[in-house]
């Protein structure tokens, strides 16, 4: 598969405060990527970079794709995390407009701008003026303005975070149908947006990638064997999960252990002997388990702990 | 250069929805037109206005027709100017603050057509604007006071214009350079004003802010012997002007 588009080294700061850490990446026409990471991990300011909107403090962006070696913005459609457009153009004014900024004759311009009204169901609308649209309508205005010219990369930022559940499942249905069809970068900081869309993901914290890949390497290449136990309230059982989560209390096979929602984790090397190793613990301190469950860590437990790591992930594997 | 006339014709349709392109022509009009119409009644009003002794003579002369223009000249460099950065202070920063600059810019448009293309609306407005006011004005001179020299009249209109399209491209400029558009109307009739009073102190220094004085003499049909340098000086400040709030727009980081 070719190569769309490679960033290596590529690096912002904003007065001493570096808000992207000099970061790598690369993306393959027609995957579908999301960039994902919490809050301030730098996925705007990656974004705003990779538009030419911001200029890098260093690093290099290179669009690489076969005919890509005029204007690049010419190939890339994009949509802000908070679109704001020409309130007093209407719906259908702004399509064609946006359309002919990209070179298209005024009568293609049309047609498209009546084609992707129809597509993101504003074709009702089309004749108001822009400033009355509800957020969800300008989102859509917004995925619409970035696809009038049919560029092979569609970057999109935070596309889905402002919608309602509704909203929010139209568009990730949109997206799907666009990813049959160009190359898409998304960012999110929803983990099961991610998931149900995407083919590869890029995690960001703090500016920098904690890791990268495809969605189902990912998952393999991170699983981990883990057993969730939930214990009765009695003091016991209390106290001796406290002591299993600080460390006072060890065990053969376990790694470590730690309250998650209610219960106790524990992160394994061997499966079936750390479990043998913990129901023979449980009979013998008399500890009332509740509930137990062996299995294997998710992508969200890689998320939330790339997060709570704070992006060190990347450094000790590396 | 397509794209380019797709912006200007963009600028063009906003500032009429905007009604910009409405009442920026009035306000000159009703500055320009106002001034012969005084000049003519004043003595009237004079008259009428009372607490004057019985019978003490009132002996005002009524200014000539160049006088009078030179005079519409004058209210235009101080209101006009005014309103002039007033209208367009935000013209640049308030879309780059809206984010509405990063929707046009990511799409295949220069930054430099950008500007060149709201540096061309606003030219084209003022001067419709300053030429529906100005000849307002001459309209009631003629009809009021007498006429003036046609040529005269046209070569001060020219020199004006020239000076507004200096304050115009000065106001674009820092709505360029600075976030705050009040900052860039500021910072313009500012740099108008210093250039205006340095042209009263020093007026062997040879500036853009002579050429309001310049026009002024050239609608009296006095010619002035600096009148030339004074316009290639002017034109040259506009056009630098101009390039340097390229050159802002070229390495500006959008929202
Ligand atoms: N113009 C700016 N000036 C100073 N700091 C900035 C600027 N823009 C971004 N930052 C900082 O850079 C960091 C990354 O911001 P960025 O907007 O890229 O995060 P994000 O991943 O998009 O977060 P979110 O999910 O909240 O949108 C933040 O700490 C932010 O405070
Ligand atoms: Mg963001």
């Amino acid at each position: 598969m070719n190569e769309l588009l490679c960033v290596t080294g590529l690096k912002r700061t904003f007065g001493a405060r570096a808000a992207v850490e000099g970061i790598d990446m690369s993306i393959k026409e027609g995957r579908c990527v999301a960039l994902l990471g919490p809050n301030g991990a730098g996925k705007t300011t990656t974004i705003r970079m990779l538009t030419g909107l911001l200029p890098p403090t260093s690093g290099t962006i290179k669009f690489r794709g076969e005919g890509m070696e005029d204007d690049f913005r010419r190939h890339i459609g994009y949509l802000p995390q908070a679109p704001v457009y020409y309130g007093w153009m209407s719906g259908r004014e702004l399509l064609v407009h946006a359309g002919r900024l990209c070179g298209l004759s005024a009568a293609a311009a049309e047609a498209r701008a009546a084609e992707m009204l129809e597509r993101v169901g504003l074709s009702d609308a089309a004749r108001r003026r822009v400033g009355g649209y509800s957020g969800g309508m300008k989102q859509r205005l917004g995925i619409a303005q970035a696809l009038v010219h049919r560029p092979r990369l569609v970057i999109m930022d935070e596309p889905v975070s402002a919608l309602d559940p509704i909203g929010r499942r139209e568009v990730l249905a949109l997206m799907r149908e666009l990813k049959e069809e160009t190359t898409v970068l998304f960012s999110t900081h929803v983990l099961h947006d991610a998931e149900s869309v995407c083919d590869d993901v890029i995690i960001m914290a703090d500016g920098r990638v904690a890791a990268a890949g495809a969605v189902e390497e990912l998952r393999s290449r991170y699983r981990q064997p883990i057993i969730e136990l939930r214990v009765e309230e009695d003091a016991r059982s209390v106290a001796w999960a406290d002591e299993m989560a600080d460390g006072r209390r060890k065990l053969p096979h376990v790694d470590s252990a730690e309250h998650r929602d209610g219960s106790l984790r524990f992160a394994v090397d061997d499966l079936d002997a750390a479990r043998i190793a913990l129901m023979q613990e449980l009979v013998r301190e008399g500890v009332k388990a509740a509930r137990l469950e062996a299995g294997f860590s998710t992508l969200e437990d890689l998320f939330l702990k790339v997060v709570e790591g704070r992006g060190n992930l990347a450094r000790t594997r590396s | 250069m397509a794209i380019w006339l797709v912006l200007v014709r963009k600028e063009v349709v906003e500032a009429l929805r905007s009604m910009k392109a409405v009442w920026l022509p009035l306000v000159f009009i009703l500055l320009g037109a106002m001034q012969p119409i005084t000049s003519y009644y004043m003595p009237e009003i004079l008259k009428h206005a009372g607490n004057m002794p019985e019978g003490s003579i009132i002996q005002i002369p009524v200014p000539s027709a160049g006088e009078v223009l030179a005079q519409t000249l004058s209210q235009y460099g101080t209101l006009g100017l005014l309103i002039v950065a007033l209208a367009f202070m935000g013209m640049i920063s308030s879309e780059i603050n809206s984010g509405t600059a990063s929707f046009t810019l990511v799409k295949p448009v220069g930054r430099t057509s950008f500007f060149l293309s709201k540096w061309a609306a606003a030219l084209l407005l003022v001067w419709l604007s300053f030429a529906a006011g100005f000849g307002a004005s001459w309209y009631y001179t003629v009809l009021l006071i007498g006429a003036p020299d046609a040529g005269a009249v046209v070569q001060g209109f020219l020199l004006y214009g020239l000076w507004l399209s200096f304050v115009v491209t000065l106001t674009l400029l820092f709505s360029s350079l600075l976030r705050s558009p009040a900052g860039a109307a500021f910072a313009s009739l500012g740099t108008a004003a210093v250039l205006a009073v340095a042209s009263s102190l020093f007026p062997h220094a040879w500036q853009p802010g002579l050429l309001a004085g310049i026009a002024a003499e050239a609608v009296q049909a006095a010619a002035n012997p600096k009148a030339t340098a004074v316009v290639m000086i002017t034109a040259a400040a506009t056009a630098l002007a101009a390039v340097l709030a390229c050159l802002s727009m070229k390495r500006k980081a959008l929202p």
